[in-house]
């Protein structure tokens, strides 16, 4: 958590108060705020001693070394750098710290906001150009550029610019002011989360590119420093590219976790103790420090539960009465490591997918309780039975399970050769493990919602009262059920896939979890189990 | 700029070397059947004939195909001002025939002092340029279009290529196209219409011989004693480096490299690489040096990847490895799970988890990219069903789990019996 700590931000408001510095390198802007100057490409105003960078960030002594040692001395070239490791590794502030350090100027641009070439473009040629989006330019980058060739005549002309800027600098250095000065005539260009530019459209194009970019400029005065979460050999390209410098931060040891997660604590002792009980276990499934510290935050509370005193410096007698207290709440817990998470950071989560599954995860979450935590009419119940039962039910047993003629012999009849075709069973099951619901199109789930809804309009004392009248009119299905669907859609509970070749209809698929829907059809006290093929 | 360490001024002048391809193949120039002097002949003949010409530089990359062409030009330059004009285009950059008429339109505008528009179209901007090249050609100037990343402009219609050398058929015109390009078939994926009109010679660049390396390795260190550095400081590192250079531990070294990926640019981070692991105190290389930064260059990002997962992680990876070795046809999630109770049920292994547990873990896998899905559409699909593959080899699995910590016994027994049956 405290080497994760999202660094655009602090840069952000670290650059704002770095703006009221003095010396205005070029003027003409107007507003409040003072005009940007080549200083605003330093991190913040303060600069950190390497004791202090090192003893921030646990367990990155080495890298924090090597990386320094790859930038290397004042006004020395470097060769591209790609830093590669897994997520909350500490990759991006380790690098944005050490530039804080060295107080050298550099161009931070992270795929996440710039998630098309031209944000990512318009972005970097903004703060080389020291332009600031505010009202009077109407929010506009200082440069419309959308293709890599336009780029890379605007990057030459701003980075000799600011290269010349940096140089007068230099000279003039003598001065009070060279203190406040950034260090040096090299310009660093970062990106970050480079992995994401592999889901955009032109990646084919953009990824060769950015990693060409150094001997397409042939400017010694620019390094640049690419932070990724997949090593190079993820990257594919048709004929290759000049690989970067490549550099590995290995995930944290268990010992490194432990002083992390140490490090904002108050009472170290109680939570060193705490630590010894509780780290190897979760380190067994995640070693990330983010997950770790949310999924240690309620357990600490509980081990906390029994002490008065939170500041009391536990001894040998009182660790074992709290392990003691502890002990039955470590494996359930281990269970539940990611709960939380799952809905916390399904926004964050990396692809699009994860993104749209996120609502179902945290729904299937709630199954414990047996009611539904959440408001749905009624109709709206018995659509998501419907598409439930539509995806899980082959759609040659329909006739039988809907129809009070054609039924329930078929059904039986299965039930008794089961003895014979075991092994089919088997392998239909396992069908059932590899391809998930099935899909459905429009007509049949309709026709199922409507045989559902005549019976349960038989039934006796289904709902309220004002909810009959519209589902009773069995011979006509209105407008309003479609709006439902499209709702349902919306909310991820039924997918709507492409459309199948042979028929040229929109299929549909249910997402929900059985037990979800169990829950759902005890609501309305639908009998889910009787429409409910089994193999 | 007052007194500087020693140290560090020497250190920045060999990195601003390593990094500045030019000096590094002014080494190569001065032999006769180098390409530098081939290159430089094609082109000053067809400087002072003023004929038309084209050429393709070829080789893999990073063995200097760009440096060398530069350094020619540069030489030209100034054996011929005045009557050379280079066009640079970039395939990655102009692939689009639009674009790289702007460009070629841009460039051309600035080389001659003439107002450029943006606005101007592609048919106007082609105008031009043949407009120019007759110009040019009635001047005696003769205009070279350099085409980095050649392939890339034999994509689609290659209307580009085909107008410059149409062009070129005239007697007006005078131009040379050189193309670079890392693949060596080039110059078969031009159309009929543009390779009939293409003079077919190639330029082949290749990795370094090992005399050459030697060559290299010292041209690149050693530091020159003209220089500012204190002279004494020079001929202490100049020694130094020597001896490590006959030292047989760095000749092993070398020839790692050598034998790994011989191209310059590989030689050259190897050096980078070496040359920053330099203590600043003591001030020289050593041997040690050399040897870290064969470790830096010889990374095996898999098996690192495998370090950096959890235990969970590695069941998981295991679970698929074992149903691939059984040639189940495709797995998803749902029978990895399957797999991972029957191994939990057959060993009492303390490590099983809630499945939403080991859906995160499967997450993770997929955000390293040791597995990933098979296909990449679906994505009305949950994760559950869509089908996955695994992107390590059986060795691979194997030697990450020996080299991890504290990996349980069991899953090491598992891998293991799977190749012996």
């Amino acid at each position: 958590m405290s080497s994760e700590e999202s660094p655009q931000i602090t840069r952000r408001t670290t650059r704002l108060s770095a703006a009221n510095s003095e010396n205005a390198v070029d003027s003409s802007k107007s507003c409040a705020l003072k005009p940007l100057s080549v200083n605003d490409l330093l991190y913040g105003n303060s600069p950190i001693s390497l004791e202090e960078l090192i003893s921030s960030f646990p367990g990155r002594r080495g890298q924090i070394i090597e990386l320094m040692s790859l930038l290397g001395p004042v006004n020395s070239p470097m060769f591209p750098t790609f830093v590669y490791g897994g997520s909350s590794t500490g990759k991006t502030s380790v690098v944005l710290n050490i530039f804080r350090h060295l107080r050298r100027p550099f161009v931070y641009a992270s795929c996440i906001t710039c998630y098309s070439p031209r944000i990512l473009f318009e972005s970097i040629l903004n703060q080389l150009m020291l332009h600031r989006k505010s009202d009077s330019n109407g929010y506009s980058s200082i440069k419309r550029c959308d293709k890599p060739s336009d780029f890379v005549n605007l990057l030459r002309e701003a980075l000799s610019g600011v290269i010349g800027t940096l140089q007068g600098n230099a000279e003039k250095a003598g001065s009070k002011k060279a203190a406040r000065w950034p260090n040096g005539k090299m310009v660093y260009l970062i990106f970050d989360s480079l992995n994401l530019v592999k889901e955009w459209e032109k990646s084919s194009t953009i990824l060769p590119f950015l990693f060409n970019l150094y001997d397409i400029l042939r400017m010694p005065e620019v390094g640049l420093i690419f932070i990724s979460n997949n090593s190079l050999d993820t990257y594919y390209a048709d004929t290759g590219f000049v690989e970067p410098f490549p550099f590995h931060f290995p995930d944290y040891s268990e010992d490194d976790l432990r002083q992390i997660l140490l490090k904002h604590q108050v009472n170290k002792n109680l939570y060193s103790s705490f630590l010894d009980v509780v780290l190897r276990p979760f380190c067994r499934i995640t070693r990330r420090v983010n997950e770790l510290s949310t999924a240690l935050l309620p357990l600490f509370k509980k081990y906390c539960e029994p002490l008065g005193d939170l500041g009391a410096v536990p001894n040998e007698d009182m660790k074992r009465k709290l392990y003691g207290h502890l002990q039955r709440h470590i494996a359930p817990s281990l269970n539940e490591t990611f709960r939380v998470s799952a809905g916390l950071t399904s926004g964050a989560s990396r692809s699009k997918d994860n993104k749209r599954k996120g609502i179902v995860k945290k729904l299937e979450a709630c199954t414990s309780s047996n009611e539904l935590d959440f408001h749905m009419s009624t109709s709206a119940k018995f659509l998501l039975i419907s598409a439930f039962l539509a995806s899980r039910n082959p759609a040659t047993l329909d006739a039988s399970f809907f129809d009070s003629t054609g039924g329930s012999d078929n059904r039986k009849r299965k039930r008794k050769s089961s003895a014979k075709s075991l092994e089919q069973k088997e392998t239909a099951e396992q069908e059932l493990l590899m391809k998930g619901p099935g899909t459905f199109p429009l007509e049949r789930l309709l026709a199922i919602f409507q045989c559902l809804t005549s019976v349960a309009e038989y039934s006796p004392d289904v709902e309220g009262q004002g909810n009959r009248a519209t589902m009773g009119d069995s011979g006509y299905i209105g407008s309003h059920v479609l709006l439902q669907l499209s709702s349902l859609c919306n909310a991820n509970f039924i997918t709507k896939g492409g459309s199948c070749p042979l028929e040229g209809s929109t299929r549909y698929r249910s997402n929900v979890s059985e037990d979800m829907v169990l829950k759902v059809a005890r609501s309305v006290k639908f009998p889910l189990s009787k429409y409910l093929y089994r193999r | 700029m007052g007194l500087k360490n020693p140290v560090e001024q020497a250190v920045i002048l060999l990195r601003s070397r390593l990094c500045n391809p030019n000096f590094i193949f002014t080494l190569f120039s001065d032999s006769p059947d180098s390409n530098y002097s081939k290159l430089k002949y094609i082109i000053s003949s067809s400087v002072t004939e003023s004929c038309n010409n084209s050429v393709l530089l070829l080789g893999p990359r990073g063995c200097g195909k760009l440096a060398v062409l530069e350094l020619v030009l540069e030489d030209l330059l100034r054996e011929f001002p005045d009557m050379i004009s280079v066009i640079k285009l970039n395939g990655l950059l102009h692939s689009d025939d639009n674009c790289a008429l702007k460009e070629i339109a841009r460039q051309l505008c600035l080389e001659h002092q003439l107002a450029f528009s943006k606005m101007a179209s592609s048919d106007e901007n082609s105008q031009f340029l043949i407009a120019m090249l007759r110009e040019c050609g009635l001047a005696h100037k003769t205009v070279l279009f350099v085409l980095d990343e050649f392939d890339l402009f034999a994509q689609g219609k290659q209307r580009l290529l085909y107008s410059l050398l149409d062009a070129m058929q005239s007697v007006t015109s005078q131009a040379v196209v050189i193309g670079v390009s890392c693949r060596l078939d080039a110059d078969q994926l031009l159309e009929k219409r543009v390779r009939s009109r293409f003079s077919h010679r190639k330029l082949l660049f290749l990795p370094p011989s090992r005399e050459d390396l030697q060559r290299l390795l010292e041209h690149a260190l050693l530091l020159p004693s003209g220089s500012d550095l204190p002279h004494e400081f020079v001929a202490n590192f100049n020694s130094n480096l020597l001896n490590i250079f006959a030292d047989k531990k760095f000749k092993d070294i070398m020839d790692t490299v050598f034998n790994t990926d011989s191209t310059f640019k590989q030689v050259l981070t190897f050096l980078f690489s070496a040359l920053c692991h330099l203590d600043l105190k003591c001030g020289f290389l050593s041997v040690e040096n050399f040897k870290d930064a064969l470790s830096n260059i010889q990374r095996q990002p898999k098996l690192e990847c495998l370090k950096d997962c959890s235990i969970l992680e590695l069941y998981i990876l295991v679970c698929m490895k074992r149903l691939e070795v059984r040639e189940h046809e495709t797995c998803n999630f749902n029978s990895i799970m399957k797999e991972y109770k029957s191994i939990h049920d057959s060993f009492q292994t303390t490590d099983y988890y809630a499945r939403d547990v080991c859906r995160r873990a499967f997450e993770h896998l997929l955000q390293r990219e040791l597995i990933s899905f098979l296909d990449n559409r679906g994505h009305g699909h949950s994760i559950e069903f869509r089908p996955v593959k695994l992107l390590i080899s059986w060795q691979e699995l194997y030697q990450g789990l020996k080299s991890y910590g504290s990996c349980p016994a069991i899953l090491y027994k598992l891998v293991e019996r799977e190749t012996t049956t």
